[in-house]
């Protein structure tokens, strides 16, 4: 027999106690924090998940992923045993390309892929595009303040203000550009520890300084 | 069924495939008594048992192109078990035909208690040595049920013998 490179699980972290209702819950609250556009979403979940990367980030893939589904790491998370446990749990594939990924998750301080990088899909399909998890220092619904960001669009009634620290300096410019590809385009997912706030490509974010310009 | 490796020779150390392979193939009854006394270790599920198909791959004479057989019902699970106080945790995998739960948690465990070098030995005895003699029980019956149809056939010697076949004649 050759040998195959095995990977002991002994250092990982079960998925959720009961599979079903776990995955159930996350997937409400992702469909939530989707609909209702950077309004943050708490996350409630049992999964003992790998101490690389943020909790709820790792629930949330955990309940999106399946055997069919590619995922990319970004550098830290690669190199820890958050890849083994998502592979463990869910039997997605790891690619080594943002570009071939149809999930990416990004690390704290890690440097995330330029959106226009992922996956889009085609105006045909703009469903087989990426999602893109991303870990953020900070994620706070705010008044209109000078340092948040003013965001519209479909699920937003008037106008949603989202304080949000740890994203690249040039990720509203990234942004304009990946909502005026709709249909196309990117949907994000914004992570803590605890919460979430989505992203998807039909809002709009005018941030302090875009609005000064 | 039956592998080659089932008789890895003398001397070989128990290796984890093999022990593996064996677990995948025993019944509940020589499981249940021989793990009585372990059931009870703490123990946390890192995969509930879960029932799916897999297909399994044949190949004709052992030579040929695979082919799909067909799919069977296969029972996985992977169990974190704490074997004792001091040792580490160690997770046991188990894979089993059919939909017993309890069959491949016990596998599992089986599994799991394996990997401690302190009781390796003692499981050895206890569980896997009663699992080699079944396979071996089940082997020689079929072997036994599958000779008892079996025909020989006898070839005629050929009238027009070759130079070689006179040679021999001769030498009688």
């Amino acid at each position: 027999m050759s040998a195959i490179p095995t990977t002991s699980l002994s250092a990982l972290g079960a998925g959720f106690s009961n599979e079903a209702l776990g995955s159930q819950a996350v997937f409400r609250a992702v469909l939530r924090a989707l609909s209702l556009p950077g309004d943050p979403v708490a996350l409630e979940h049992d999964a003992e998940v790998p101490a690389t990367g943020h909790a709820a980030s790792a629930a949330v893939l955990l309940a999106l992923l399946d055997s069919e589904c590619t995922l990319w790491l970004s550098p830290t998370l690669a190199a820890s045993q958050a890849g083994t446990w998502l592979r463990f749990h869910t039997g997605c594939v790891l690619v080594d390309a943002p570009g071939q990924a149809r999930f990416a998750w990004v690390a704290a301080g890690d440097a995330m892929p330029p959106l226009a990088s992922l996956q889009r899909g085609g105006d045909e399909y703009p469903d087989q595009s990426a999602t893109c998890v991303i870990d953020v220092a900070v994620l706070a619904p705010a008044l209109a303040g000078t340092d948040s960001w003013r965001l519209t669009g479909p699920g937003i009634q008037t106008v949603q203000h989202l304080r949000v620290a740890g994203l690249p300096e040039d990720f509203v410019p990234q942004w304009a550009d990946n909502h005026g590809a709709f249909p196309r385009g990117v949907d994000v997912v914004l992570a803590t520890a605890t919460h979430i706030a989505g992203l998807p490509r039909t809002t709009r974010i005018e941030s302090p300084s875009t609005v000064e310009a | 069924m039956f592998q080659a490796f089932d008789n890895p020779g003398p001397g070989r150390p128990l290796a984890r495939a093999h022990w593996m392979a064996l677990l995948a193939r025993a019944p509940i009854d020589i499981l249940e008594p021989a793990l009585h006394g372990h059931a009870a270790l703490p123990a946390r599920w890192l995969r509930a048992p879960e029932t799916g198909l897999m297909m399994v791959q044949g190949r004709a004479g052992g030579t040929g192109e695979r082919f799909n057989l067909g799919e069977v019902t296969v029972t996985r699970c992977a169990l974190r078990v704490q074997p004792s106080e001091d040792a580490e945790a160690t997770v046991g995998v188990a894979y089993v035909l059919g939909r017993s739960h309890r069959q491949v948690q016990l596998a599992a465990l089986a599994d799991a208690l394996l990997q401690d070098p302190a009781r390796q030995a003692a499981l050895d005895a206890s569980l896997l040595d009663p699992i080699r003699r079944h396979l071996a029980q089940r082997q020689s019956e079929r072997q036994a049920r599958a000779a008892s149809t079996r025909v020989d056939f006898f070839t005629v010697a050929r009238e027009s013998g070759s130079i070689n076949d006179d040679g021999e004649e001769n030498q009688e």
